[in-house]
């Protein structure tokens, strides 16, 4: 397991929450390698990230592309308004929507 | 005007001290929360693109990063010790759905910095490439 990514599953849920603050070159490697071990639903907790650039982009884009070769849904909880703006730039949220930890709750 | 300069080698590890300055500089040229997370980015994106396309990743190579105020403008300018580049792509560069099928993962790093400051100017030649990045102080910070 990572030291980047602490991870909880309840049921079909994985919640991967990212405990790096920073999502980019230095953590993507760490980060993108957590997608083998995705689960039907799975939901990245961004609470303690204060900063992405395009490399973590990129690490992010691996769980995009395995939860849409599995047929798995993919969600993000708790982006900040930055980080929403530049998700919404680069049209991360079309494949990654947001989701509130209280509809998550639904699953537990 | 006053000027701060950093030589980093080229490690993304770097980066991030890069990063840290910005935030401090922004913060102290009197930018929004919002603003100073737009230039840590743009600036990120700048450092790292010399570092990979720049210098090819070759550590002893270094990433100078000169920061300069002037009046209401902040001037950044990135120089790397690589060959030129040819072509800076900043055209609009989202996820869709050929990207991922083709794993193309990558490539929004001039996108996001033609979006998050006020202008930009690259000078690539043979002995580097320079990316300057501008952003001015506005009287109602977005």
């Amino acid at each position: 397991m990572s030291d980047i990514i602490r991870r909880e599953e309840f049921g079909d849920v994985a919640v991967l929450h990212i405990t790096s603050t920073s999502v980019d070159a230095i953590s993507a490697e760490a980060i993108a390698a957590e997608y083998e071990q995705m689960r039907p639903i799975t939901v990245l907790d961004f609470s303690e990230v204060s900063f992405i650039n395009s490399a973590g982009i990129s690490a992010l884009l691996k769980f995009v592309v395995s939860a849409r070769k599995s047929g798995y849904k993919l969600f993000a909880m708790h982006v900040s308004p930055h980080h929403q703006k530049i998700f919404k730039m680069v049209e991360m949220s079309r494949f990654m929507p947001p989701i509130d930890e209280r509809d998550l709750a639904e699953f537990r | 005007m006053q000027r701060i300069e950093l030589n980093i080698p080229s490690n993304p590890i770097f980066e991030r001290v890069v990063r840290a300055t910005a935030a401090e500089l922004g913060a102290a040229f009197g930018f929004s929360d919002e603003r100073v997370e737009d230039l840590k980015l743009a600036i990120s994106e700048a450092v790292n693109n010399a570092i990979d396309h720049g210098n090819q990743g070759e550590v002893n190579k270094l990433v100078a990063v000169v920061f300069e105020i002037d009046g209401e403008k902040l001037e950044i300018r990135i120089s790397d010790q690589g060959t030129g580049m040819e072509g800076h792509d900043v055209s609009r560069h989202v996820i869709d759905e050929q990207s991922l099928e083709a794993g193309y993962l990558r490539g929004f790093g001039m996108y996001l910095i033609s979006e998050l400051v006020d202008d930009y100017e690259v000078n690539s030649s043979q002995k580097g490439t320079v990316l300057t990045l501008r952003l001015y102080r506005r009287s109602e910070q977005p």
